[in-house]
């Protein structure tokens, strides 16, 4: 008789458990806040601390539910913002200064990259470019209508050169122009494209280099964290835990020790990219995230910000200033 | 009929773009999400004469890419309408083809044909031939039983004289055909133009995405629209008169 007794109440004591524990998590579920964050571009080495800060549960530290959204050429964060898709976004700063000046309401809370990732890689074998004016007589690539076309005319405006210098010709996603030599420099995201594209040439015995719009004094601002002026008002805790939460799980990701979990949680979305040259993309993200140990990651660099509005202003993407250093709102981060 | 069709395009665009605007109204969305009346006007004045420029040119590559996808189909369609093993063939393959999404196929032409016309061209056939073809098969395989049986039992339906009673008794169906295929037409050399090709309207449109500029898009849309509409109203007359034509002779 005993034994059965001291059952039942063993068997009581843990259904009690699992339907307390249930309980409680379910609490924690319905206290927890639910937003969106919609990336730039796909998830892949780019997007590794916003995967990261997600699978390693430094959003759900912060008490809150974040769905990632991974983002596309069709995907535009500011839009989503002001219609209540997310509530969290990575804009590049011509985006948000272009909004700005259709009257979007909407703020930057951390850059996410230091060094703008959009460079442009050529064959360093056929010639080398170490001033602006190697770029005389050669085929550029560019994107119209995209950011690394105002960045290649910031570039040759710098350099006091004219447009019928260089020739510019027309790229998209098809790199055979630049394999077939068509085009000699083309524009690249370092930190990915830049790294396969080197492997494919390489294979081929050739030698490529990465012409760096930063190291000649055109800093264009690349991707940032964005969200709207009401979100702002109306919850300021919540966009100061998203932003903590979010530029620790940048931090951690960023530091060495941590490629392998990284990898992982990146490898879980881009399953085309090889661990291997995951772990090359990494390494050329992270000294773009945090070029300099001393400023911490997600730091606003306000000169490059208004450098980049005076670029758009002067190439007249933009009808006037937009004042975008107004809409610049660093959080509080430990 | 121009006219009618001129009059519909415009009410279809007016509601979409007012349906547009009550949003941005009821919303209170900013001029980047939507763009407001003012906005638009301003753009359309500004952009109109480039943008008609784009579209002239995406409107002949698709004109064409059109009369090559109807002759095309005409003779495969012809050739497929019997319930053969060829006939069976081709539309099997005709099914299959179509199925493949064409920005899959696209950097196989751009690397085979590089960006230019004959990219734009050979996508926009492929977007408008298939749905032709299957459309003249289904037409010509469908016998006019009481005219044809009078020929045959008197020994003289011959192949030629098959197409043409079929396609008679069909005119109405093959023009509503060959009309709506302009539409595709149109679509498949703007899709060629936004994903590997340098110029036309597909390419613009893709410009003014990069800039985030919904402005540019709607006048595009405009002009578009009422290009189709007038080139379809034109098939449509065409057909009207061939059958007149037809029926006399």
């Amino acid at each position: 008789m005993k034994p059965r007794i001291t059952f039942f109440r063993l068997t009581a004591l843990v259904l009690l458990l699992i339907v307390g524990s249930g309980l409680m998590a379910a609490g924690e579920v319905l206290a927890r806040e639910r937003v969106a964050y919609r990336l730039k571009w796909l998830i892949n080495a780019s997007t590794a601390g916003d995967v990261f800060a997600l699978s390693q549960g430094f959003f759900s530290r912060e008490g809150l539910e974040v769905t990632v959204k991974a983002g596309g050429p069709e995907r535009d964060a500011i839009r989503e913002l002001e219609l209540g898709y997310a509530q969290f976004g990575v804009a590049s700063a011509d985006q948000v200064i272009r909004a700005l000046a259709k009257g979007a309401p909407v703020v930057v809370l951390a850059q996410l990259f230091q060094v703008n990732p959009l460079q442009w890689i050529y064959r360093a074998d056929d010639f080398s470019l170490t001033r602006i004016q190697d770029l005389a007589g050669r085929t550029v690539g560019i994107t119209y209508g995209g950011n690394d076309e105002t960045i290649m005319r910031a570039l040759l405006a710098t350099a006091g050169m004219g447009e019928n210098q260089v020739r510019l010709a027309s790229v998209r996603y098809d790199y055979t122009p630049f394999f077939q030599n068509q085009v000699q420099v083309w524009p690249v995201y370092r930190n990915t494209q830049g790294i396969f594209l080197s492997d494919k040439l390489m294979a081929g015995g050739e030698r490529v280099a990465f012409f760096d719009p930063s190291e000649y004094g055109v800093r264009f601002v690349a991707n940032s964290v964005v969200t709207s002026q009401k979100m702002m008002r109306q919850h300021p805790q919540t966009v100061q835990q998203f932003t903590r939460a979010l530029l620790a799980g940048w931090q951690t990701a960023m530091e060495p020790a941590n490629e392998t979990a990284v990898i992982l949680a990146v490898g879980e979305h881009d399953r085309d990219t090889s661990q291997a040259v995951m772990h090359r993309q990494l390494a050329v993200t992270r000294q773009m995230i945090q070029p300099d140990p001393d400023v911490p990651v997600g730091h606003i660099d306000t000169a490059a910000w208004q450098q980049t509005e005076q670029i758009m202003i002067r190439q007249k993407l933009i009808p006037g200033p937009v004042n975008v250093i107004d809409r610049l709102k660093p959080q509080q981060t430990p | 009929m121009l006219h009618r069709r001129i009059f519909q395009f415009l009410i279809v665009y007016l509601l979409g773009i007012g349906l547009l605007f009550g949003l941005k109204l009821a919303l209170n969305l900013s001029d980047y999400v939507i763009p407001g009346p003012i906005g638009v006007w301003h753009t359309g004045q500004a952009e109109f004469p480039r943008y008609m420029g784009d579209v002239m040119d995406t409107f002949a590559v698709a004109v064409i890419g059109q009369a090559l996808s109807i002759m095309m189909a005409l003779a495969v369609g012809v050739a497929g309408r019997r319930a053969t093993w060829f006939g069976s063939f081709i539309k099997v393959a005709a099914y299959n083809v179509q199925a493949y999404p064409i920005v899959a196929i696209a950097p196989i032409l751009f690397i085979l044909l590089g960006d230019g016309f004959l990219t734009r061209l050979f996508i926009a056939a492929m977007i408008c031939y298939f749905p032709l073809l299957l459309s003249v098969i289904g037409i010509m395989s469908e016998p006019v039983a009481d005219i044809e049986h009078f020929y045959r039992v008197t020994g003289r339906l011959r192949w030629q004289l098959e197409v043409k009673i079929r396609a008679f008794e069909n005119l109405h169906k093959l023009t509503t055909v060959v009309s709506g295929s302009a539409t595709l037409a149109m679509a498949g050399t703007i899709v060629a133009e936004f994903i590997a090709a340098n110029a036309g309207i597909g390419y613009s449109i893709r410009i003014a995405l990069y800039q985030s500029d919904l402005s540019k898009i709607l006048v595009a849309l405009f002009i578009i629209g009422i290009t189709l509409s007038l080139y379809q109203g034109i098939l449509e007359l065409l057909g009207a008169g061939l059958k007149k034509t037809w029926a006399s002779g």
